[in-house]
């Protein structure tokens, strides 16, 4: 029954995330997903809870909660982005695009056959889902920022497939992944500094000088 | 149809013009006055029903028919909707799209009158109210496909029954999302806060006022009654979700009474705290109640394919 | 014993060379000492290819580490190509440390992240582990992305940025994939910590659950392919490749997509045994390398910069090792050889577009013609290698493609055969009418005279030298492996496999 609660706040926040344009409340939405999904292992595996699972939940919370939107902020600081800007995608279509999505997930996930001992049956649409929604939020977005955004969106769809479904994965396997994450999203960070610098924006449209 | 069925119609018509005076003393209770009276709406509609009527000479029998045509309309709707664990006066399979469409029929009239009148200010509410109602109907509807759905019955008056405290455990976050899309739905439907000010003076930010504008008299009287019955119609579709069914059938129609009254009085509370939305936001507001109808709507089907309960 | 040590220092050297190379106080410092650590990487790792490609499998490390025929081959490929790449950046950035171009900070940057590179690479190669493999190579991706902008300007940014997050969407794309093969193996009973080991999947593959199998193929190959320059994932590769500072453009092209290909030829054996051998995986290879090889030779008519010229062959020789794999048979160890031939030539191209766009200043083909008349030694590499990547004879590249075309033939492929040969047939007109004015256009206006020493001149002869020898004759030897190589992967238990691999004399 929780599981379900995280699932459907999961998908609440994607879809807040697709319909929002205010840099600071996406990242907010972003971080309680992750913070949200980071109780996922604990709960997915009652039966045989272990220490490897609650590090994991630990972690992950720590990670997705704290650390990356602290990253996030400070890259807006330094980027200074106040205005909002017009998306590829207006937040409207965005909305009906997410639930399009949503709709996709479900139908393609009713022909997988899930293991019997499956925490929910919304585990595998919702992870669909927020991986879809994710990269529409990588294409139909022009700020870094934003994109970065929905870069984590991503990994938290691969992530709650991974916890939810794949209950097997190595430790180290996933101590790798969620290092990897950090990583990338430091590493990102940093991009968006360079590029801030250099050309005084962050919309990444206007990055067009090579082309062909 | 029996005896009791004529009950939820009675307190509809009996007990509606009381919901306006509990919206009005709680906000008065924000606002730190004392507020109208409770019966304020009663004796408005007493005061306008003695009146004489005022009608525009570019007005035609459009104008006339108006008011009462929505009136018929919405004590139809009323004849369908039940209360508590009463049947409703009529009820078959599918009638809630009767009922949709029915108030639909309701809003169709109020904008026809407007448009009938030549004014540029009816012109525009009507177009306004138009199109924020294209956004919410299917709102409504999917969160009525679910419902029926979810309790596995077609008929409004049959599909409150099934819903108990087991149903909640199980589907509780579907429940959740159709309630706040449906609360969404009242709020945009009856022209209350965060879609349109009732309480506004300035023609160019109503909506739903400045329909009724140039209407006097009876004609007033019938808008401002069939407005009433509106929202207590929603507001009893909501509460037919909430309020678990106890043992005594007395008991569930005092529950759900009362649950018609709370909700108004959640209506009077967003109306305090919150501001109007900016015209150019409702949409996004009106495809987010679709879209969490919707998500309820493909949580429900994952639901019953893994739990066919 | 000792191999299992070595597979650990492979790991290790790298990767204590990259932080000594942040400790050291001046650039050509760091150049050599970059050189030597690349140098005794190479050493290590060829030894024990060697030993693999002799005897048989190695492994460590409870069996996450493993070096098969498959993974030996490509680590020696590697080996060579960053031993070359090494040598080319010491001379490449020792022109620019001349002219005070390259700052201490960058030279830093470039060698620190250049040994993390290799690491992660070699990580890739000789894990057991579908994870760590995985891991590795997202470590390369993230690691990689700053070589881009070593030099830190508007374009390299922009190529930097699209390099990064298009990368990472794949790689996440590649992890999802990753999982679902571990949910394939749900009912077959491993413990957690096998459930990601190739060897164990390998043995036990007929039993995966096939829907899962496929659904996880077609993230591998998307998100795979996106790091591989497969078409339509490509639209990083132009850009990151040509505002790279030589050495790394070539090492992206002469062995990173290579390695992104190994991870899917990883995957293939398993997806075939689990669908039941009909080919669903193949025909899917097929399609993708078909596509790639189209889209590249449309672009590569249209263009005027000379690394964005190779960076679209590279396309489409990725495009051609994905078809060759796809065909199967004969097919796959063309594929092999292919990786060889293409990182070999491509490395050399890339070197001569540097070393050229040193002299003239620009890397614009309108501008940089001539080449044989003002740089005869870099000039002479570059047509050499542009002629090689269009499948000139006897260049070992035109062996690899012609073994491909047979093997579609054997497999009856005819629309594969009329698409490929279309494809190469309009990339052979394009890219020379490219070449020619390169060579012997009118000679553009120079800004740096060209002092060739013995080293760059190494640095072209050894690997034309190399693709002209095996086009010609290819050492017993080598065939053996590659075909153990090849074996891996069309190993799948059916009769369809094992057919001959021989070449083509």
């Amino acid at each position: 029954m929780t599981t379900n609660l995280i699932l459907v706040l999961v998908v609440l926040t994607n879809l807040k995330l697709l319909g929002s344009s205010r840099l600071g409340a996406s990242i907010r939405m972003v971080a309680l997903q992750g913070m949200v999904l980071g109780l996922l292992p604990v709960l997915a595996h009652l039966q045989n809870l272990s220490v490897h699972f609650v590090l994991l939940s630990l972690g992950t919370i720590a990670l997705k909660g704290i650390v990356f939107p602290w990253l996030l902020f400070r890259a807006v600081r330094e980027a200074e982005v106040a205005r909002e800007i017009e998306p590829y995608v207006g937040y409207v279509a965005s909305l009906v695009a997410g639930v399009l999505a949503l709709g996709v997930s479900f139908g393609m996930c009713a022909r997988l056959t899930m293991p019997e001992n499956i925490a929910s049956p919304w585990l595998a649409p919702v992870a669909l889902f927020s991986i879809f929604a994710g990269l529409f939020l990588i294409v139909a977005r022009k700020r870094a920022l934003n994109q970065v955004l929905g870069f984590l969106v991503l990994e938290n769809g691969i992530y709650t497939f991974g916890v939810g479904i794949v209950a097997e994965t190595p430790f180290l396997v996933e101590l790798g992944v969620l290092l990897d994450v950090f990583v990338a999203v430091f590493v990102m960070g940093i991009a968006v500094y360079h590029i801030n610098r250099e050309f005084d924006h962050i919309e990444t449209d206007r990055l067009d000088r090579l082309k062909g | 149809m029996n005896a009791i069925s004529f009950i939820p119609l009675l307190l509809a018509l009996v007990l509606s013009p009381l919901l306006f005076g509990v919206i009005n003393r709680t906000k008065a209770f924000f606002a730190g006055r004392h507020g109208q009276p409770l019966l304020q709406l009663y004796f408005d509609l007493w005061k306008l029903l003695r009146k004489g009527a005022v009608y525009s000479r570019t007005t035609t029998w459009i104008f006339r028919a108006g008011p009462v045509l929505g009136l018929a309309a919405a004590l139809v709707a009323a004849a369908l909707m039940p209360l508590g664990n009463f049947p409703a006066l009529i009820a078959f399979p599918a009638d809630f799209l009767l009922f949709a469409g029915l108030l639909g029929l309701m809003r169709f009239c109020t904008v026809v009158a407007a448009l009938d009148t030549g004014s540029s200010f009816e012109g525009m509410g009507a177009s306004r109210e138009v199109f924020f109602s294209a956004l919410a109907e299917p709102a409504l509807f999917i969160a009525l496909v679910t419902l029926a759905r979810q309790a596995g019955q077609l008929s409004l008056s049959t599909m409150f029954g099934p819903l108990s405290d087991a149903h909640w455990l199980d589907s509780g976050p579907v429940l959740a999302l159709v309630i706040i899309a449906l609360m969404i739905v009242l709020l945009a439907e009856n022209a209350r806060i965060p879609v349109d000010d009732p309480n506004t003076h300035l023609e160019l930010t109503m909506i739903h006022e400045v329909m009724v504008l140039d209407h006097s008299g009876p004609d007033f009287a019938f808008i401002l009654y069939s407005t009433g019955l509106k929202l207590w119609l929603f507001a009893a579709l909501i509460v037919g979700m909430v309020v678990p069914p106890t043992d005594s059938v007395w008991l569930d129609l005092l529950l759900a009474t009362g649950g018609v009254f709370v909700i108004a009085v959640i209506v009077g509370v967003i109306e305090s705290i919150m501001a109007r939305l900016r015209l150019v936001v409702v949409p996004q507001l009106l495809v987010g109640a679709g879209v969490l109808a919707a998500m309820a709507f493909l949580l429900e089907l994952t639901l019953k394919i893994h739990n066919p309960s | 014993m000792r191999y299992e040590a070595i597979l650990w220092l492979l790991i290790l050297v790298p990767a204590l060379t990259g932080g000594l190379t942040l400790q050291l106080s001046s650039a050509r410092a760091v150049l050599r000492a970059l050189c030597v650590g690349v140098g005794i990487t190479v050493a290590l790792g060829w030894y024990v290819a060697g030993e693999v490609l002799m005897s048989g499998p190695v492994s460590a490390g409870a069996e996450w580490l493993y070096l098969d025929a498959l993974s030996a081959y490509n680590l020696a490929v590697m080996l060579l190509i960053y031993g070359l790449c090494s040598a080319y950046a010491a001379v490449y950035f020792g022109v620019e440390l001349r002219e005070g171009r390259l700052t201490l900070r960058q030279a830093r940057q470039f060698a620190s992240l250049w040994c993390g590179a290799l690491a992660a690479m070699t990580l890739v190669f000789i894990s057991n582990n579908l994870g760590i493999m995985w891991v590795g190579i997202e470590a390369t991706t993230l690691l990689t992305g700053f070589l881009i902008c070593v030099h830190v300007t508007r374009e390299s940014l922009e190529a930097m940025w699209k390099y990064i997050l298009i990368c990472s969407v794949g790689v996440a794309f590649a992890f999802m994939g990753t999982l679902l093969v571990g949910a394939s193996t749900h009912g077959l009973g491993l413990r957690a910590p096998e459930v990601l080991l190739w060897t164990r999947l390998h043995a036990h593959a007929a039993l995966l659950n096939p829907v899962w199998l496929k659904a996880a193929f077609v993230f591998l190959l998307v998100g795979y392919g996106t790091k591989a320059g497969l078409a339509p994932m490509h639209n990083w590769l132009p850009d990151a490749h040509s505002q790279a500072p030589a050495p790394v453009s070539a090492l992206f092209s002469g062995f990173m997509l290579n390695t992104a290909l190994y991870c899917v030829m990883r995957y293939v054996p398993l997806v075939e045994a689990g669908t039941g051998n009909t080919g669903w995986g193949l025909r899917l290879l097929i399609g993708f390398g078909l596509f790639s090889i189209l889209v590249a030779a449309a672009f590569i008519v249209f263009q005027h910069d000379l690394k964005r010229l190779l960076a679209y062959h590279s396309v489409e020789h990725i495009g051609i090792i994905t078809l060759g794999v796809g065909l199967g048979g004969l097919g796959t160890f063309a594929a092999l050889f292919h990786t060889l031939n293409h990182s070999l030539c491509k490395t050399l191209a890339f070197f001569a577009a540097g070393r050229l766009g040193q002299t003239f200043g620009t890397h614009d083909m309108h501008r940089l013609s001539g080449a044989m008349r003002v740089a005869p030694a870099w000039g002479m590499g570059l047509f050499g290698s542009l002629l090689a990547l269009i499948g000139v004879a006897p260049f070992a590249l035109f062996m690899s493609e012609l073994q491909i075309l047979k093997a579609a033939m054997d497999g009856k492929a005819i629309l594969a055969l009329v698409l490929f040969l279309f494809g190469a047939g309009v990339v052979f007109v394009g890219a020379l009418g490219h070449a020619i004015p390169l060579a012997w256009g009118k000679a553009g206006p120079v800004t740096r005279p060209d002092r060739v020493g013995i080293l760059e001149s190494l640095l072209v002869v050894v690997p034309l030298g190399l693709l002209l020898g095996l086009g010609l004759w290819m050492p017993g030897p080598m065939q053996t492996a590659l075909n153990a190589a090849a074996d891996i992967i069309r190993h799948t238990g059916s009769a369809l496999a094992s057919s001959s691999g021989g070449a083509v004399q």
